[in-house]
């Protein structure tokens, strides 16, 4: 139980569609721990989405419960929310969402923006060196190829030090070789850093690196 | 060290300066809205101070005018010798000077004639300003007469001039002052030469300003008149009289038809605002993703548009103070009189007008994408 940084409960997620009512969740249970990656598969419509929304509270659960760090956060409110993803959360997605007008440096600052603390430069700097992008800290998301946008985004999400890494299809706009750096620095990082990593993929690749893989179909895991 | 890394210290500052960027036609569109209702408001604005200005030179003196002649319910020709003697009475801090007026012809030595306006008055200094010398403060004997006059009909100080039989010198030649509406020369005669006249046709209370004027106007009024009796009209030319009501009128409708451009204006600024909002959805829902607070949202597209309506402002004021200068060496001869704070208000005001109502447009727009559920905005 100590080593659960994301748990969710019986979580149901039920959406209005105009008169119809779907289901996009159906009782969920998932737990990821410190220093594990799982990896969540599926066709799509099954409802990966909407559970990685949950993990990332970005969305509420219409039943059940979310934990983070052992912490019941189910009614907590949109504010309170924006904090623990502040704090607590990294996002990596599939087609990386810099901002094009910020260099590097500032794309990894972002999530401290608003923070005036003097060491938020050093720290974005220091992450883009350990991605391996020490030589692109002034270059705009254009001037990066696919591989080294997406680092930028995995050097984005650990500006706050998160305990969960939530990677969205974080190979999906690459071809093979960059996926496969991709998930050596995913690796290293839950290794050293004892990061959890959820992963949303249909990559066969990424199923290489995972520690546990779950099945998501029509809103039910199946083991 | 470049903008950046001053700016670095100021995030919302920063991210509103690189958005503002990104778009770089739009921006300088929707600041060129707000640039032209800066221009027009201020212009306006300086344009009626500048007819103000020079209005209130032109009507001089008579600005601070009482002018006081028989009422229709009075049972006089003119005002009468107790009348006048209450008014001195009443006035204390304003010289009242009683006037007969009539009108002859003076004939030159040639024998050209011009028509003149005669006025009898003993204290012509209070009325008058001679071209050389002062105006005799009690007029016993001898004339005045309007230097355009003596100039026409070759009359210089010292010669005499007619009227009524008797023979007058010309002691001084009246200056006359640049007042619209009072074309003609005029004759001005010791009181005896019109005794023959019982009443004063026109009594002129000189007061201090033309706001005493008014004082001194309203004080009469209510002693000698009723609301359905007026023995004597009274009437006031200061700011407060028709003129200054007039001109008044004036400056707000112009102010108005300028802040008009400067709601259109706004109106562009905040359809930018929503569209570059709507453009950005996805982006903001990263932004609220990664962490970023509503308020940071707010804040960031607040100073978006805050920025451009301080950019479309200075650009605004700095033209609108070179068509100032234009204005007022068009209206009053004065380019400088744009400095002055009557004419140089509107600047500040457009200015004001400008970053406010941009940052009213941002309201809005700004609120809105603050609001979106990140996980409906990453959607798209």
């Amino acid at each position: 139980m100590s080593t659960s940084v994301i748990e969710l409960d019986g979580v149901v997620k039920r959406y209005q569609s105009g008169e119809e009512t779907i289901e996009a969740l159906k009782g969920v249970d998932f737990t990821a721990n410190r220093g594990e990656m799982v990896t969540v598969i599926g066709p799509s419509g099954s409802g990966k989405s909407t559970m990685l929304n949950m993990i990332g509270l970005l969305d509420t659960p219409s039943e059940g419960n979310v934990h983070l760090d052992g912490r019941d956060v189910t009614d907590f409110s949109e504010d309170e929310l924006t904090e623990e993803r502040r704090s607590g959360i990294g996002f990596v997605f599939q087609a990386f969402h810099l901002l094009p007008m910020l260099t590097a440096t500032e794309n990894v600052e972002l999530p401290s923006m608003w923070d005036t603390s003097r060491d938020r430069r050093d720290r974005a700097v220091d992450l883009l060196q350990r991605v391996g992008l020490g030589d692109r800290l002034d270059h705009t998301p254009n001037q990066l190829s696919g591989g080294q946008q997406q680092r930028v985004a995995i050097a984005r999400a650990l500006i706050n030090e998160p305990k969960i890494l939530l990677a969205d299809e974080p190979t999906g706009n690459l071809d093979q070789d960059t996926g496969r750096t991709i998930l050596d620095e995913l690796t290293r990082l839950k290794e050293e850093e004892g990061i959890a990593i959820v992963a949303v993929t249909h990559d066969e690749q990424l199923l290489e690196y995972t520690d546990r893989v779950v099945h998501l179909v029509d809103g039910v895991i199946q083991e | 060290m470049s903008v950046t890394d001053l700016l670095w210290r100021f995030p919302s500052v920063q991210m509103a300066w690189r958005n503002l960027g990104r778009n770089k036609l739009r921006t300088v569109l929707a600041a060129l809205g707000i640039i032209i209702g800066v221009v027009s408001i201020c212009s306006l604005g300086m344009a009626t101070a500048a007819i103000q200005q020079q209005a209130t030179s032109q009507l001089g003196s008579i600005g601070n005018e009482v002018s006081i002649t028989s009422g229709q319910d009075s049972d006089t020709d003119g005002v009468t010798d107790d009348q006048v003697d209450t008014m001195r009475n009443l006035v204390t801090d304003a010289e009242v000077v009683p006037q007969k007026t009539n009108s002859t012809s003076v004939s030159s030595r040639n024998g050209q004639e011009v028509r003149v306006s005669v006025t009898g008055v003993t204290n012509a200094a209070a009325l008058y300003n001679l071209t050389s010398g002062e105006a005799p403060s009690r007029l016993l004997s001898g004339a005045l007469l309007s230097n355009s006059t003596a100039t026409t009909l070759g009359i210089e100080e010292g010669d005499p001039v007619e009227y009524d039989g008797q023979l007058y010198r010309v002691q001084g030649l009246i200056e006359e002052e640049n007042a619209f509406g009072f074309g003609g020369g005029e004759l001005v005669l010791p009181e005896s030469a019109l005794s023959e006249q019982n009443h004063y046709d026109t009594v002129t209370i000189v007061a201090a300003d033309s706001s005493t004027a008014t004082e001194i106007g309203g004080e009469l009024d209510q002693y000698f008149n009723t609301e359905d009796e007026e023995q004597l009209s009274i009437n006031t030319f200061g700011n407060a009289g028709q003129v200054g009501g007039f001109l008044e009128t004036l400056s707000l409708a112009l102010l108005a038809i300028g802040g008009i451009s400067l709601v259109v204006a706004s109106v562009a600024i905040l359809n930018v605002m929503l569209m570059s909002t709507i453009e950005r959805r996805g982006e903001i829902g990263v932004l609220r993703a990664v962490g970023i607070r509503r308020s940071e949202v707010l804040r960031m597209i607040l100073t978006e548009a805050a920025l451009m309506g301080t950019l479309g402002g200075l650009i605004g004021v700095l033209l609108s103070l070179a068509a100032g200068l234009v204005i007022f060496q068009m209206i009053t001869g004065d380019p400088l009189g744009a400095l002055q704070w009557s004419g140089a208000q509107y600047l500040v005001y457009g200015f004001g007008f400008a970053v406010v109502a941009s940052i009213l447009s941002g309201v809005y727009p700004a609120w809105k994408a603050a609001n979106d559920r990140p996980v409906d905005a990453l959607r798209g």
